[in-house]
């Protein structure tokens, strides 16, 4: 199966790519990026075929790729592999905007590719167990729930709204909101928030609160600001917390760690759970060989949850609930 | 000496009787309870004498004796109370929230000004020295501009006289009688709040339960997000501040200095953990202590009737927009009255 990569914009290139090279019968085909220096070091480094042009690489032949680029690109990738009749895995968040995102969903249904959202979390061990625990109603029924997605200010291209289209919110509501869907079965209603640029120096948001309605009556916060400093023992968090009629359940997504104190970089967290990364790509390959009709995880998926994101930026300038229908 | 007579031997009630009866400058000189057998208990306990209502212990005692009555009872019984005890001219202290109304509130402040009494509430949070510690570092700058901050606090449904407690309209469920301690922390920390959203269980769910999330946007532009819960089990509280150069991060459940542990003595009796944070002098000590010295020497509290009134406001929007569906704005516009 020949698997090609579109930019290494996002840092997750790197471990997707890893996770490629591990899965049997996969030959990594070439990577693409417009920024040579990046594309040809990282081309070398995986042993592959660099493009400058990734149209040239979706000429080789590819069974699937996986889209890495800036947020905004995403939709001009996804729409040339569907095009090239190319198998896609788009990064988070599939867009900027509902109308590409509808726009990229529809043009790989037209073509006959799979559409999936890279959702990592939801390769979590942790999280598939905390499912497992909720489906058997261990549980009882939900009635609410409180998640965090907090990290570091990622800087570079994330912070440049022309590129990233929007900072803290766009970039960090959509894991979490992904599995609170997930794990409830249901979908936001109306969704508040209070957004705004108060931690970095660069004009974005950086710092965000929602609160969710979903449709059978529970309800949500989820918190994701980059609101970890550098001197933050990890890079972020994943968490959520799940009111039950007959329990609470509390997942830590990243709880699995060593707390490692040195003389050189003082304390960290290292972590040592299962990879998520790896299982992701792994899924999307098989959905691939097993010729699958739709991605375990799908770009109507990843446009829920964007618009929950969106949801959120509107709520907070106009100081009001907003409805998920109104989008 | 001040002589204080504690209404109410509840848990409130141990709390404040256990801290006068060690505490030199006043004495406990009763305590009162429709309950005789809980004010019995506890006066011996404490070394004191128990009386089956407030009527009994100021007529054997005598109004001259009585420098102070302090009341710990149930939130709606709080405005007669009060009343009450101003009526004879005594300074009242008077657990949070002060009120189940802004109304009821407002008129207990108006009236022990007009009978000259002082009036102090309960808001023992700002003598907790954790939330002490966390604020002087937070003016130190020790995190910079403060921006998203977390506060939370809860635990297992509590079982109040009479079932108080799960009587919404006497108790107000978790965001009035428990989350106005962060609101009134948060307040005291980052200043007036604009904006206020809330989601809470209660209508949504008939059992025993309560949990509520609750959004402050204050004026300066900090983001709170603030968790009630009556559903988990073990009382804990959390905060955390996040600036733009620091963090600061506290859970009593995770820094626990003791932690005790029963084993389990057959297969179907389970251990159990109880977990202890011992200070020399407790937060309730703390905060009855520096009410005391305020009433010796004509001082102003750290937290007025005024700062307790604001903290019952956000508490009141906070279940206003769980009605709404939409955030509630604490209207600033009205001259607030700074002494007490």
């Amino acid at each position: 199966m020949k698997i090609g990569v579109i930019s290494f914009a996002h840092m997750h290139a790197f471990s997707y790519t890893k996770a490629l090279l591990e899965i049997e019968g996969v030959e990594l085909t070439g990577i693409a990026d417009p920024v040579e220096e990046r594309g040809r070091k990282y081309a070398e480094h995986f042993g592959t075929v660099y493009y400058q042009d990734y149209r040239e690489l979706l000429k080789q032949g590819l069974n699937g790729v996986i889209v890495t680029s800036e947020n905004v690109h995403h939709k001009e990738h996804v729409l040339a592999a569907a095009k090239a009749g190319v198998h896609v895995l788009c990064e988070k968040p599939l867009s900027t905007n509902i109308q590409d995102a509808q726009a990229m969903i529809d043009a790989c249904k037209a073509n006959g590719v799979l559409l999936q959202t890279a959702f990592p979390v939801r390769y979590n061990t942790t999280v598939v167990r905390a499912k497992q625990m909720i489906d058997e109603g261990k549980l009882g029924r939900i009635l609410a729930m409180k998640g965090t997605n907090r990290g570091r200010n990622p800087g570079g291209w994330f912070v440049d709204p022309e590129l990233s289209g929007g900072g803290a919110v766009i970039d960090h509501t959509v894991h979490v909101a992904d599995i609170m869907r997930w794990i409830t079965g249901t979908e936001v209603k109306d969704v508040y928030a209070e957004v705004d640029h108060l931690i970095s120096e660069n004009p974005i948001d950086d710092s965000g609160i929602l609160t969710m309605e979903f449709d059978n009556g529970v309800f949500a916060t989820l918190d994701c600001s980059w609101s970890r400093n550098k001197e933050f023992p990890t890079w972020g968090d994943v968490t959520l917390e799940i009111i039950g009629s007959e329990g609470t359940l509390s997942i830590d997504a990243t709880s699995q760690k060593l707390h490692v104190y040195t003389d050189e970089s003082g304390y960290r967290h290292h972590a040592w759970g299962d990879g998520m990364d790896a299982s992701l790509v792994r899924d999307f390959v098989s959905s691939i060989s097993s010729g699958a009709a739709e991605a375990s995880v799908t770009g109507e998926d990843g446009l829920r949850a964007l618009a929950i994101a969106l949801a959120a930026y509107q709520s907070s300038e106009g100081h009001r609930t907003v409805a998920m229908a109104e989008l | 000496m001040l002589q204080v007579l504690v209404i109410g031997a509840g848990t409130m009630g141990r709390a404040h009787a256990a801290a006068y009866a060690s505490m030199p400058g006043a004495q406990l000189i009763g305590i009162a309870d429709i309950r005789m057998e809980q004010a019995q208990q506890l006066a011996e306990k404490c070394g004191t004498r128990a009386y089956p209502s407030f009527e009994d212990a100021v007529s054997d005692l005598g109004t001259e004796r009585i420098n102070v009555i302090d009341v710990c009872l149930p939130t709606p019984l709080h405005k007669n109370y009060v009343v009450m005890a101003a009526d004879i001219g005594k300074h009242v202290i008077c657990e949070k929230p002060l009120a189940r109304s802004e109304e009821d509130a407002r008129f207990m402040i108006d009236y022990c000004q007009e009978k000259g009494v002082r009036l102090f509430v309960g808001h023992v949070l700002r003598f907790f020295p954790e939330y002490v510690k966390a604020k002087s570092i937070l003016d130190q700058g020790g995190i910079g501009k403060p921006a998203v901050i977390r506060a939370g606090r809860g635990g297992g449904y509590p079982i109040g006289w009479n079932h108080w407690y799960s009587d919404f309209g006497a108790s107000g469920g978790i965001t009035l009688d428990a989350m106005i301690h962060d609101f009134d922390y948060l307040r005291w920390c980052f200043g007036e709040v604009e904006r206020v959203y809330a989601k809470g269980l209660h209508g949504r769910h008939q059992a025993q339960l309560d949990y509520a999330l609750v959004t402050l946007r204050f004026r300066s532009g900090v983001i709170a997000h603030v968790e009630g819960t009556w559903a988990h089990e073990g009382f804990s509280m959390n905060l955390e501040m996040a600036g733009t150069k620091g963090i600061i991060d506290y859970d009593s459940a995770k820094d626990s200095p003791i932690l005790f542990k029963t084993r389990s003595n057959a297969a179907t009796i389970p251990g159990v953990a109880v977990p202890e944070s011992p200070l020399a002098r407790s937060p309730y000590y703390r905060e009855l202590e520096h009410f005391m010295s305020c009433i010796r020497d004509g001082s102003e509290p750290l937290v007025s009737a005024e700062d307790a009134y604001e903290a019952l406001r956000i508490a009141l929007a906070a279940l206003a927009s769980m009605d709404s569906g939409e955030p509630v704005l604490i209207d600033n516009t009205t001259p607030v009255i700074t002494s007490t």
